[in-house]
């Protein structure tokens, strides 16, 4: 019966794709940018889902379990980072990819700037990030086939693979953001659901109950700094604060940027952001908190447990392994499902992004300028199946906690563009060489700071990337006046005309 | 963020934006004791959902009745 339930999810994503490939125009920028034509519905759950990976299921109430509610600080970073990007960068994004047909953010910055070294450079910064989050996202759900039934993780991830591929390769752009209205209906359903379930089940007098098991058996996890690591806090006040400064880099995430180039019109970052705040940031990720931070640990501490406690990596698995222990064998079929969903709408994402990337700023941007809209399609699919290939090569080769991925790995070096993003977008005097060294000097003391294990590393490559952005452009030539033109004057005057 | 820093409530938009970082960012230091509220409510989560909830504010005042670009 669970195997049927799966059978069925994947080729109802099936046939949404093959769907997505009977009705696309078959050009690059409606394959990669679904047309410029996202309404306000489908642009929500794109990116919300986007967003809401097979981490938001596994990595993140699982280092709440280990360690404690404060790590929520992240999240909250999160919120304010998406919702930022939305409402100060978004609009003019938008604006100016659609009047000079650009198809990447990182075509955007190299045309600002004028420097094809910088698209490169950006490019490979981008790419060597956002890869081994796609990896995470399989494996995400090779760990979930393994709790729900004993499978080998290979099992679980390349099914993931198999329906990434032929989502991304048929649908493009635009079936993945419409696959997502379908797996976060799926993802906020049975996660939503199972832990309602497991409430009434095993704590049926509600959270303060699971509070007060936690209370009564280890009361650390109620707060800060949590339970020490290696005799030490780990949640100081400085840990805190640089937990939501990481998070609040969620602004600059390359596939949550490339959202912004794919939408219909400017009122959707109008209304987008009220979406984002009510039902994402309060709505959907109280859901893993709960799970994380009080209904998993409390579980695991209480008296007869069925789920002993879990430390290390296999803290990541411990929402499925409590659905597997206390609910019906159907039901972890379709939260198992919830967690192919979180993964497939996320790493379809990016997926695209990073063959963006590879095609348009890369290939076409470096190598080949006068490519047809043919030639930058089956690039575009070809680098699909390279990425996908690679990312599960480094999952395999490297697999660290899931949560460590997303803020170790990926977040850091997302932030490495940050500056010049905002500053390309919002600041006039910032200057191609301030992009370069802001990032050569950030992403060096981060590539350092990674390898050697330095505390801090992440803020510290980030702050000094911005100041050396800000300090050598204030001491170099600015942009020319076409590029002021082309990305203020013309950008202010379309986004005042009437929508 | 240029068109709102050109304009009184957008200026006032971002302030209030920005003195809510600086809150949720300062409350930290009163987590470090063990305090629960309803019988469940952690204070990390409680400083998060008040932050949301500023944002939340500020944002339907000034996107529905000071929107810097035309509808």
């Amino acid at each position: 019966m669970s195997f049927v339930i799966l059978g069925l999810f994947g080729i109802a994503v099936l046939w949404m794709a093959v769907y997505g490939y009977r009705i696309s125009a078959k050009t690059a920028e409606d394959y990669m940018l679904a047309g410029r034509g996202i309404g306000i519905v489908v642009m929500f759950f794109f990116t919300l889902f986007g967003i809401s990976s097979a981490w938001t299921f596994y990595g993140y109430p699982g280092f709440l379990y280990r360690h404690g509610p404060a790590f929520v600080y992240f999240v909250w970073g999160c919120v304010a980072g998406f919702i930022s990007l939305y409402m100060f960068l978004g609009p003019r994004l938008w604006a100016v990819a659609k009047l000079n047909h650009f198809l990447s953010p990182v075509e955007i910055l190299a045309q600002r700037y004028e420097s094809n070294t910088l698209r490169v450079l950006l490019a490979l910064v981008l790419l060597s990030s956002i890869i081994p989050y796609v990896g995470l996202e399989s494996l995400g759900v090779g760990l979930g086939f393994k709790a729900f039934a004993g499978f080998h993780p290979a099992v679980g991830i390349i099914y993931t693979a198999i329906l990434l591929i032929c989502i991304t390769l048929l649908g493009g752009m635009r079936m993945t953001a419409w696959i997502n209205i379908l797996l976060g209906i799926i993802y906020t359903t049975t996660f939503l659901g199972s832990l309602l379930w497991i409430i009434n089940v095993v704590t049926p007098q509600g959270l303060s109950q699971a509070a007060h098991i936690l209370a009564v058996k280890r009361p650390e996890l109620l707060y800060a700094p949590g339970p020490r690591v290696v005799g030490e806090p780990l949640f100081t006040y400085p840990v805190i604060v640089g937990v939501f400064i990481t998070g609040f880099m969620a602004f600059s995430w390359p596939h949550i940027v490339m959202g912004t180039l794919t939408v219909r019109g400017k009122l959707i970052f109008k209304w987008l952001p009220l979406l984002g705040i009510a039902a994402g940031g309060i709505g959907f990720y109280t859901i893993p908190f709960l799970w994380g931070s009080l209904v998993a640990p409390a579980i695991s501490h209480m008296d007869g447990t069925l789920v002993p406690l879990a430390s290390g990596k296999a803290a990541d698995n411990i929402v499925q392994v409590v659905i597997t222990k206390y609910l019906p064998a159907w039901f972890s079929a379709f939260a198992l499902m919830g967690v192919i969903a979180a993964a497939l709408s996320t790493a379809a994402i990016q997926l695209m992004t990073s063959a963006i990337l590879v095609s348009r700023d890369l290939i076409h941007g470096f190598f080949k300028p006068d490519a047809t809209d043919k030639q930058l399609i089956t690039w575009t699919k070809l680098a699909v199946i390279g990425l996908i290939i690679l990312s599960l090569g480094i999952a395999f080769w490297n697999p660290i906690a899931l949560a460590l991925y997303l803020t170790h790995v990926a977040v850091p070096g997302f932030a490495q563009w940050a500056p010049c993003l905002a500053g390309g977008i919002l600041w006039k005097r910032g200057t191609k060489q301030g992009a370069i060294a802001g990032i050569l000097v950030g992403t060096s003391i981060l590539i350092v700071g990674f390898l050697f294990k330095f505390p801090n590393a992440i803020i510290l490559s980030f702050l000094i990337n911005t100041l050396i952005y800000i300090i050598v452009s204030l001491f170099t030539f600015k942009a020319s006046d076409q590029v002021e033109r082309i990305f203020f004057d013309e950008v202010d005057e379309f986004l005042r005309e009437k929508a | 963020m240029r068109e709102m820093f050109k304009h009184t409530p957008g200026r006032i938009f971002l302030t209030i934006l920005f003195l809510s970082l600086i809150g949720i960012l300062w409350v930290p230091r009163y987590f470090f004791e063990p305090r629960i509220l309803f019988g469940w409510l952690t204070p990390p989560f409680l400083a998060g959902i008040i932050f949301v909830l500023v944002w939340l504010v500020a944002y339907l005042i000034y996107f529905f009745k000071y929107w810097p670009f035309r509808d």
